[in-house]
């Protein structure tokens, strides 16, 4: 917690933001959306082994207007492109976006293909991106501690 | 056979190897069909730059035995199969969508994965990947090709 500063009642304004963001922290609801291989590494993220519900993330749900949190997970082809955008706009705000894998933040071995986004980036707001082909799954839940941090932030920012 | 055999070779596996002309091709499928090949496994198509190769993969359930037929086109036309094996629909629906192959006497050749206004077939080695086509919806839900990345997104 920041230093809380007297007078004007701008100290509970400030309390009360902290205090929002460190519940909305620790309360992720991620998207159950799997595009390719990287998505097998995100399911093992929520299994009892790395469970990510220690670290203040919730399961993983079937709706996007429930979920809070996108993990793209997998090559985004240009016909998946518009139905992501429209996934990812049925999101209640406040919303975040992990990119995960390298085809997902570049084209990764499939950039000089005919048929790949080259990068997810070009079609929704990313927060964090997790590099590696695919990543570990402890590299993603390194990549959801550090969006953590990020919306702990988000009033200093 | 009914009819005449360019070339049969061997593969490792032991599969037979037949290549036929584009004339006899539906009349050698419709033999291989009577004579107990009842699935067809696969089709598939390369470009040889001067011309144009369709392999056909067709499966014997019964004695569990493959047999690829070739055959080639010089003017991107073949005969369609699709009266004969169901699975040739969309499987040429995919060579024509890929390659460009036109199967004459298909009841729907249609693109199969690329909207309809899409430019050039992507598997073709004269494909120009310079020119970055994009992939949008509109309100109805349905795909559209278009070269404006601006375009929505």
């Amino acid at each position: 917690m920041a230093e809380v500063k007297s007078g004007e009642g701008g100290a509970l304004t400030t309390t009360v933001d902290q205090a929002m963001e460190w519940a909305r922290s620790n309360s992720l609801w991620p998207l159950t959306f799997g595009l390719a291989c990287c998505a097998i590494e995100m399911m093992a993220i929520q299994a009892s082994n790395l469970d990510i519900s220690r670290f203040g993330s919730e399961i993983f749900r079937n709706s996007p207007r429930q979920s809070d949190l996108m993990i793209v997970s997998g090559t985004v082809t240009k016909k998946m492109a518009p139905r992501l955008r429209r996934i990812y706009d049925e999101m209640p705000y406040p919303k975040y976006v992990i990119a995960m894998g390298v085809c997902v933040i570049q084209g990764g071995p499939y950039h000089l293909g005919y048929s790949v986004v080259l990068g997810v980036d070009r079609v929704v707001p990313v927060d964090v991106y997790v590099p590696g082909c695919p990543p570990t799954p402890e590299a993603l839940t390194y990549g959801i501690m550090l969006l953590q941090k990020k919306i702990r932030n988000e009033a200093e920012r | 056979m009914l009819v005449e055999i360019i070339e049969e070779t061997k593969g490792k596996d032991g599969r037979r190897n037949l290549k036929v002309a584009k004339e006899n091709l539906v009349e050698l499928i419709k033999d291989l069909k009577s004579k107990g090949y009842d699935h067809l496994s696969l089709i598939t198509g390369i470009d040889r730059k001067d011309r144009l190769e369709v392999v056909y993969h067709l499966h014997n359930m019964k004695k569990n035995e493959y047999i690829v037929v070739r055959t080639e086109t010089m003017d991107e036309r073949m005969p369609s199969i699709s009266s004969l094996y169901a699975a040739a629909n969309w499987e040429e629906r995919e060579q024509y969508d890929m390659l460009g192959i036109v199967f004459e006497g298909h009841p729907n050749l249609k693109r199969l994965f690329l909207p309809e206004s899409w430019v050039g077939h992507p598997l073709r080695k004269n494909y120009d990947l310079s020119k970055v086509q994009y992939i949008n919806m509109d309100e109805d839900g349905n795909d559209y090709a278009t070269f404006d990345p601006g375009d929505g997104w």
